[in-house]
Parts: C-alpha cells; sequence; structure tokens
C-alpha cells in the first residue's frame, strides 16, 4: 500500500522475482545466440545483430505471453499468485527488451541512409494497400508504444492520480499491444521464414492467452448468471448461511448490479465489501482475513472488514456493504455504503 | 439449500501467499517445481526458434582490416573499379564501391575518364564477387595510380530477352553485410539502401533450383532510379534483356515490366 511513494517498495519476494524473470531472459538470449550464431547446415553464419534483434522481439513476444497468461492462472490456482505478485516489474522488463529490440532494428535497418530513420520506419515499405505486403513495421511500433505508456504510467503514483478505472482502463490497452504483436509477427518473420515451427508456435501462444481468459471469463460469467432471479425488491438479497463462509475467507456473490461483493466471517463477525481492491482491482474474496485485516490475494494491500479502511498508517477506503442475519441466513444490502463507511454486520453469538 | 447458485466460495488453502509475509510452504513447493520447469521451458523455447532460422546466406564483411585494390575506375552505371584479376573472366574483376552507411550518393568521384585510381576501404565478399566499403573519415580512401593498367574495355556480350522469377535485393546486404538479407523483414532496409544508391540486384532462382545474381539497371544500361522501391525482397518476375559485363550479369529492365508473383 503506498501513499508515500518510492521508486520500488522492495521486498525479499520481489528481489527474488526479479532474479529469477532476469535469470531465465539471460538463459533465453544466451541459447538462442548460442544456437543461432552455430554454422548453419549450409555452413553460413548469421549476422550477429540481426540474430541478436531476433532473439530480443522474440523474447519480447514470450514475455508478453507470460504476462498475460499469469492473470488468468491466478484466477485458475492460488498457487500463481506469486508469479502475479510482481508482474509489474515483468511487464517493465517486457517493454525494456521489446525497446532494446525497437531501437537495435530502427538503427540497424534503418539508420546512416538517406531518410530519418523514423521517418524510413513507416515510408521504407509502401505497401500500406496491400493485404500482404502490409509494413508489419508498423504493427511493432503501434504495440511499443502502448507498452510505452503501460511502463510509464506503472507506478502506484500513476494508479492513484488517474484513478484505478482510468489505469485498469489504460493497462487494459495490453491486449491491443498482444494483438498488434502478434500481427507484427504474422506480417514479418512468418511471412520471411520458411519453418512451420514459427506460425506453430504464434498460434500456440495466441491460443493459450485466448483460452485461458475464456476460461476464466466464462467461469465467473457462469457464478455470475447463477444469482438472477435471486430477489432484491426489498434491497436485500439472499447469499448464504453462515456456515458457508470459511473462517477468515469470504463467498463472493454478484448484485443485480453486476458488482460483487465479498462477505468476510472472521469468527463469529461477517462482514461485507466490495469484491475489488482499491490497488488494482484484485479480487478481495479471493483473499483471506490476516492479523485482522481483509488481505487482498493480489499485492496484499489491506482492509478492515468493518468499515473498509486500511489499517493506520494507510489511508486507502473501499466501499463497504450492510449485513444481516435472518432465518439463519446471510443477507447483503444492495446498495453500498460510502466508501469507509461503518458498515452493519453481523455479529453472532457464537461462531456457527 | 445452502449457498445460492452463483455465490463463490473463497480459497480454503489454510495459507496464501502474501508478497511481504513468509512465503507459504505449499507455494514454495510449487515454485521449486515451476520454476525449473519454466526455466526449461524458456530454453527449449530459445533453442525451437534459433535452431529453425532460413539459411542466413553466404558472403563476409570484412572490417577488421583495410583492403585495398588498384583499377580502373567506372561510375556508370554504378561506382565500381575494373581491376586485373587472373582467376576472373577475361581476367576483370568488377569490384563496386559503395560508402560507409546506406547513402553511396556521399561518394564524390572523379568523371568517368578511364583512369586508374587505388581504392581502400572493408572489403564485402560473396564468392567471386566482391565489394569495397569506403569508410568517409578516411580522407585518401581514392588515390591516382600511376599505372595505367592496359586493361581492355569492358567487354559486353548480349545474352538475350528473359522473363526472371525472383527477389530484388541491394548488392550491400546481400553480398555479406546482413545475413541474412532476403525476405520481407529485409525489406525497409533493402530499400533504403536502394533509396542511397546503393546498386539494386536480381536473385533469381531458376527451375533447375540453380541461383543467379544479377546486377539492375535501366533498359540503357544506367543506374535504376527510386521506381523501383515499391518491388524490393517481393517476389516479382521481370522481363528484361542480360548482358554480360565482364564478369558481372547485367539486367536491364523497365519499371513497367516488373510484375508482382
Amino acid at each position: 500500500m503506498g501513499h508515500q511513494y518510492k521508486a520500488v517498495q522492495w521486498n525479499v519476494a520481489k528481489i527474488v522475482y526479479d532474479l529469477y524473470c532476469l535469470a531465465a531472459l539471460a538463459a533465453f538470449i544466451g541459447i538462442f545466440m548460442t544456437v543461432g550464431l552455430a554454422a548453419h547446415p549450409s555452413g553460413h553464419r548469421a549476422d550477429p545483430v540481426v540474430l541478436l534483434i531476433r532473439a530480443l522481439g522474440t523474447a519480447a513476444f514470450l514475455m508478453l505471453t507470460i504476462v498475460l497468461a499469469i492473470g488468468p492462472l491466478a484466477r485458475l490456482s492460488p498457487r500463481f499468485n506469486p508469479m502475479l505478485y510482481n508482474r509489474r516489474h515483468f511487464g517493465v522488463m517486457t517493454f525494456l527488451v521489446a525497446a532494446a529490440h525497437f531501437g537495435l532494428a530502427t538503427f540497424w535497418y534503418h539508420a546512416s541512409g538517406p531518410l530519418n530513420p523514423f521517418v524510413s520506419l513507416l515510408v521504407s515499405n509502401p505497401l500500406y494497400q496491400s493485404a500482404e505486403g502490409f509494413p508489419f513495421e508498423v504493427f511493432g511500433l503501434a504495440a511499443f508504444a502502448i507498452l510505452f505508456v503501460m511502463a510509464a504510467t506503472s507506478h502506484d503514483y500513476w494508479l492513484n492520480n488517474l484513478s484505478a478505472p482510468v489505469w485498469k482502463a489504460l493497462h487494459m490497452l495490453v491486449y491491443a499491444a498482444f494483438g498488434l504483436l502478434v500481427l507484427h509477427v504474422a506480417y514479418g518473420a512468418l511471412m520471411t521464414e520458411k519453418s512451420a515451427i514459427y506460425p506453430a508456435l504464434t498460434v500456440a501462444a495466441f491460443a493459450i492467452v485466448a483460452a485461458l481468459h475464456l476460461w476464466t471469463g466464462l467461469r465467473e460469467r457462469r457464478r455470475d448468471a447463477g444469482m438472477r432471479g435471486v430477489s432484491a425488491s426489498d434491497g436485500w438479497i439472499d447469499v448464504c448461511a453462515p456456515a458457508d463462509i470459511p473462517d477468515k475467507r469470504a463467498v463472493i456473490a454478484p448484485l443485480p448490479s453486476g458488482e460483487r461483493v465479498a462477505i468476510f466471517r472472521d469468527g463469529a463477525k461477517i462482514c461485507a465489501m466490495t469484491n475489488a481492491c482499491r490497488h488494482q482491482n484484485g479480487p478481495l474474496g479471493e483473499g483471506c482475513i490476516k492479523d485482522g485485516a481483509v488481505t487482498c490475494p493480489w499485492h496484499g494491500w489491506q482492509y478492515r472488514p468493518e468499515d473498509g479502511v486500511s489499517p493506520p498508517p494507510y489511508t486507502e477506503k473501499i466501499a463497504t456493504y450492510d449485513t444481516r442475519l435472518s432465518a439463519g441466513r446471510v443477507f447483503v444490502k444492495v446498495r453500498p455504503n460510502a466508501p469507509g463507511q461503518r458498515s452493519q454486520f453481523i455479529m453472532m453469538g457464537a461462531a456457527p | 439449500m445452502t449457498l445460492n447458485r452463483g455465490v463463490y466460495r473463497g480459497r480454503a488453502d489454510s495459507d496464501m501467499f502474501i508478497g511481504w509475509a513468509k512465503t507459504p510452504a505449499v507455494d514454495r513447493r510449487f515454485l521449486v517445481a515451476a520454476l525449473p520447469t519454466m526455466l526449461a521451458g524458456v530454453a527449449g523455447a530459445a533453442y525451437a526458434v534459433a535452431s529453425n532460422l532460413d539459411d542466413p546466406g553466404a558472403g563476409a564483411w570484412k572490417t577488421g582490416a583495410l583492403y585495398r585494390a588498384t583499377g580502373v575506375l567506372a561510375t556508370r552505371p554504378y561506382p565500381m573499379l575494373r581491376v586485373a584479376d587472373a582467376t576472373a573472366p577475361d581476367g576483370v574483376r568488377s569490384v563496386l564501391i559503395v560508402a560507409q552507411g546506406k547513402c553511396t550518393s556521399a561518394l564524390k568521384l572523379p568523371a568517368n575518364d578511364g583512369r586508374s585510381y587505388a581504392v581502400a576501404g572493408a572489403l564485402i565478399e560473396r564468392g567471386a564477387r566482391r565489394m569495397i566499403e569506403v569508410p568517409l573519415m578516411l580522407g585518401d580512401w581514392l588515390t591516382p595510380a600511376d599505372e595505367s593498367a592496359a586493361l581492355p574495355p569492358p567487354r559486353i556480350e548480349p545474352l538475350g530477352r528473359k522473363t526472371l522469377a525472383g527477389q530484388i535485393m541491394d548488392t550491400k546486404c546481400f553480398f555479406g553485410v546482413m545475413r541474412p538479407s532476403r525476405g520481407k523483414t529485409h525489406k525497409a532496409c533493402a530499400s533504403l539502401c536502394i533509396r542511397g544508391g546503393i546498386p539494386p540486384s536480381f536473385w533469381a532462382k531458376g527451375r533447375d533450383g540453380r541461383e543467379s545474381v544479377l546486377l539492375m539497371t535501366d533498359p540503357d544500361g544506367g543506374p535504376l532510379g527510386e521506381s523501383i522501391l515499391p518491388f524490393i525482397a517481393d517476389p516479382v518476375r521481370i522481363d528484361g534483356e542480360v548482358f554480360r559485363v565482364d564478369d558481372l550479369l547485367q539486367f536491364r529492365v523497365a519499371t513497367h515490366a516488373i510484375a508482382r508473383i
């Protein structure tokens, strides 16, 4: 949680995470260069600069594929939460690798000519009206621009100043960047290289990302659809029996408005709050209560169950919902309280 | 009924990973198994992509040593030195001259007066084809030579009208500066090189699989203009006249005779 801005708030998990990412990146580039520089069966050797451009481009594409796969994987199993925790650093690293690819390719293919390199990038292949000959560079440039904006606004400073919904919407552009990168590869490398392994790998990367998102998306939609028909005529909905909520955990219920609410039980106390974390819209209901505070599974941001306020010295606030116990059932009021407002919550006589 | 359909119960794990807290044993065990698997996957991906790349092509760009050649300077269709070479057909080897980078127009060459010169630069070589890349900061890369070498005038032999299928490339990259130097990923570079005055060449593959590389000129044997730029690095079929000029094949073409395949 950050009401004070530091460049990076390091901890052991982040350092270990970054070291693993850097080791994997170094291994990828090292193996790519070693294998690529070994003589081709023809006896010819590739140009090391061209090879490095390809290694960096392939690494950036692979990294973005992994970045996009981590989110749904973490929804499917909490074991992937450690990979989600510092995904932002991995994303910035992806941008830096893409920047190295962009810079080297622009220098090597477009510099020291009769045109400005950036002009050359846009005009040296003029076949903009051709379905087949369309300049692949343009797709890469557009994807790079998106990655730049995302990396530049990745810090919590921007998250707070742009507001979470705007920041989230901006960062959803990563899907557009991924699509543009697929086109960049399809219109460039796939039209140049003969081996069938390249289209196979590109399609596999796209299919993995698409399938994971569809899977998790449909799962949530199915769950949301299950609440249709639940009456909210009096402004309250019947969610579950108290015993259905595991101690220190939550159930998540979609409201008729489409919002999701997380209903936590901490011993005898049952409190409800929005399911969206103030930080990055993480699913609070998939978290737990630690040290008396609701803790987000993504980055460990915490809120007091009764009023949705982060424990001091932090000051973040989220919306709470009133709850009541009626005929042995937990009911949640569909209208949220203002962020930070103490809610009406259930205190049972004894833990169920 | 207890839970309403659609209510999703939170995780039942006893431990939850929180970045700032101690990593639970269950997550540690998972990471110990998953991370080496991921590293192996990354290594496998690097190997799979790097080991299946197309043949990068022959050629070398020898930047480590200064190469010197002496011969008769010719500037049309493109700057080159005609050098006496017993191993070349008719004893003459054509050595193309280009500037460092992609702008051959940066070369300030004297008139095409048949005099001898010595040229120094980096040798770019692919088989019997040679090119000198002149470093412009080198003040005396071109010096008059005494030996008005007794070279015969260029032998120009017409080989007839031909329709060839292949790809337009720039000679500098193809001779060895870039490997690979063909295909769409190299299109913009080849286009920029040719725009900068580097001679275009045509790489043709016959039905028997034999490859030929021809220096491209306009129908009169002069340099080709920028009108060929849209066709560079695309599969094209061209109808034109083929000539042998000393040791080089020359393909004289009009832009309207270029058709995309």
